[in-house]
């Protein structure tokens, strides 16, 4: 287990799988829109998973399911060997849009999963603290969201999502409205710190380099009706540098996955 | 809901000397127009009994204000059933408006009445409340109610309503009581629009104010301008419309202070007052850094 710096980290029962569905299935509205069909998946402790694919294909659905926002119609979904019937404490999620509460500053934005829970300890104000110097914004604590850029709004919804102390994190598409450098340098962050952290993570993207980029696993979703078509399994070590994107290796997994959603 | 004069123009930017030349094209404008308005009464070409002089205007308020002095009392009464009534509609409104919002099956049954009741001019009801309540300072204060209850009724219904969905997944995704939602995120959400509401019901309130003392004529200043106009005392009158215009510009600007306040993350000087006392705050009770 050379290849994975964090899997080789992880405790005895690291092939237990954290996150795991089978013949998971949702259908939405009259019974006519099928959203998602058949996922079967197993994520272990401190795997970093995308899902890619097109519009309608599923990925966004199969985030939420494991969230816990809605529930499946078939199946069985699993996290930490429990069934998901509502959202849990150990299952947090980010969004496309950061969705910070405009009246509070990024400090209190970051503390309100800790208000959620109940009162807000010292310790959830120091550790607020540490994770907003985490994503870089140490001096933007007092700064309403209003008053901040677009890439820093999204480290203070990274830096949130962290203050849950969820070891499950489900990102939908959490950079996706930012500019290409900006989400490039975040990615390579988030990168670094859920490594660091050893968080179980699922990434929504219709990116397939950054899908790739990021993961340890790609699940390729196809659409009509949404589907894993294919796991494409990512044999870099992370931390991973940008320059990664340039070898034959990289490239090659990027044309075996358009390969698979050209085909639809 | 931008404030209508607030299109009216560029706003007050530039170098002093701009500005200077600004002001003072505007005072030689002002000027003239009184100017004509004098000539022209005195030339008689306005008839002096219905457009008096600006000179006699002028009189009439030193005249009302300090050595007859009679206008004060007038200016309470209608000063305190503005903010009575402007106080109960809004209670009213928005107390209503979010009862109404935050229940998907009331919402759906009293919409028919919603477009009935904005379509129906409220002030028409006004004879109808003086009978019921009879003549006095709770009719008044009922029609006052009336005119001012609808737009902070609306504004926080739409305001409770429209709560952002992905916000809404936020806090159901940290697990959320129903509780927490309200208070922590479609209450404050809909504070700027509920704002808006209240400063259309503080406006509404002046005229509905008016309203229910020429209907009533015994006190305050729409009595007053009953009065001075049935004695063709038209300076004295208009003397009376000009303080009403000091008095709506003067809730205008209060208002619009109220919202600076409240509603402060809508606003640059907002946010960075309450950033610089939050960051106080905090290192008052000496949390980390």
């Amino acid at each position: 287990m050379q290849r994975h710096a964090v899997r080789s980290k992880a405790s005895p029962d690291q092939n237990a799988p954290v996150v795991s569905g089978s013949g998971v299935g949702k259908t939405f509205a009259s019974g006519t829109v099928i959203a998602l069909e058949d996922a079967g998946f197993s994520v272990p402790k401190g795997r970093f998973n995308s899902l890619v694919g097109p519009s309608g294909c599923g990925k966004s659905t199969l985030l939420r399911l494991i969230s816990g926002l809605i529930e499946p119609t078939s199946g069985s979904l699993q996290v930490h060997g429990e069934e998901v019937t509502k959202p849990r404490q150990d299952v947090a999620m980010m969004f496309q849009r950061a969705t910070l509460l405009e009246w509070r500053t990024a400090i209190e934005n970051v503390l309100l999963p800790s208000e959620i829970g109940g009162r807000v300890t010292s310790e959830d104000r120091t550790r607020a603290m540490e994770l907003l110097k985490l994503v870089g914004l140490g001096d933007f604590a007092f700064s309403f969201p209003a008053q901040l850029s677009g890439g820093m709004q999204q480290r203070v919804a990274l830096a949130r999502l962290l203050q849950t102390g969820a070891d499950v994190l489900l990102l939908d598409e959490p950079f996706g409205a930012l500019d290409e450098f900006t989400r490039e340098r975040l990615n390579v962050e988030l990168l670094r710190i859920v490594t660091e952290i050893e968080a179980t993570t699922i990434f929504v993207t219709h990116n397939i380099a950054e899908a790739i980029f990021l993961a340890d696993e790609v699940y390729v979703m196809t659409p009509r009706p949404g589907r894993i078509a294919k796991i494409i399994d990512v044999p870099f070590d992370r931390p991973r540098e940008l320059s990664i994107q340039t070898s034959p290796e990289f490239n090659h997994l990027v044309e075996e996955a358009r390969d698979i959603l050209g085909a639809h | 809901m931008a404030e209508a004069t607030a299109s009216l123009g560029p706003s007050a930017s530039g170098g002093l000397y701009l500005r200077t030349r600004r002001w003072l094209t505007h005072a030689a404008i002002f000027g003239t127009l009184i100017l004509a308005w004098e000539i022209g009464t005195r030339t008689e070409l306005l008839d002096p009994l219905f457009y008096p002089a600006p000179s006699k205007i002028i009189t009439s308020f030193w005249r009302i204000y300090v050595t007859q002095g009679n206008i004060w009392k007038h200016l309470y009464v209608s000063i305190g059933l503005v903010l009575a009534g402007f106080a109960a509609g809004s209670i009213l409104g928005i107390t209503l408006g979010s009862l109404v919002g935050l229940n998907p099956l009331v919402r759906r049954f009293i919409k028919p009445y919603v477009i009935v009741l904005e379509a129906t001019p409220r002030i028409a009801v006004a004879p109808l409340l003086i009978a019921a309540l009879g003549f006095g300072a709770q009719s008044k204060i009922a029609i006052i109610m009336l005119v001012c209850f609808f737009a902070p009724f609306i504004n926080t219904l739409s305001g409770v309503v429209n709560v952002n969905e992905e916000k809404l997944e936020l806090f159901k995704s940290l697990g959320a009581s129903k509780m927490q939602i309200l208070k922590k995120l479609v209450l404050p959400e809909a504070v700027p629009v509920i704002m808006a509401g209240e400063r259309l019901a503080l406006t509404a309130a002046l005229s509905g104010v008016l309203v229910a003392e020429f209907i009533q004529r015994d006190q305050g200043i729409g009595a007053l301008i009953l009065t001075y106009t049935r004695n063709l005392n038209m300076a004295s009158a208009f003397a009376c419309i000009f303080t009403l215009t000091i008095i709506g510009f003067a809730i205008f600007k209060g208002m619009e202070l109220m919202d600076r306040y409240i509603a402060f993350w809508s606003h640059e000087d907002g946010m960075t007052r309450v950033s610089q006392n939050r960051n106080v705050r905090w290192a008052k009770q000496g949390w980390a850094r």
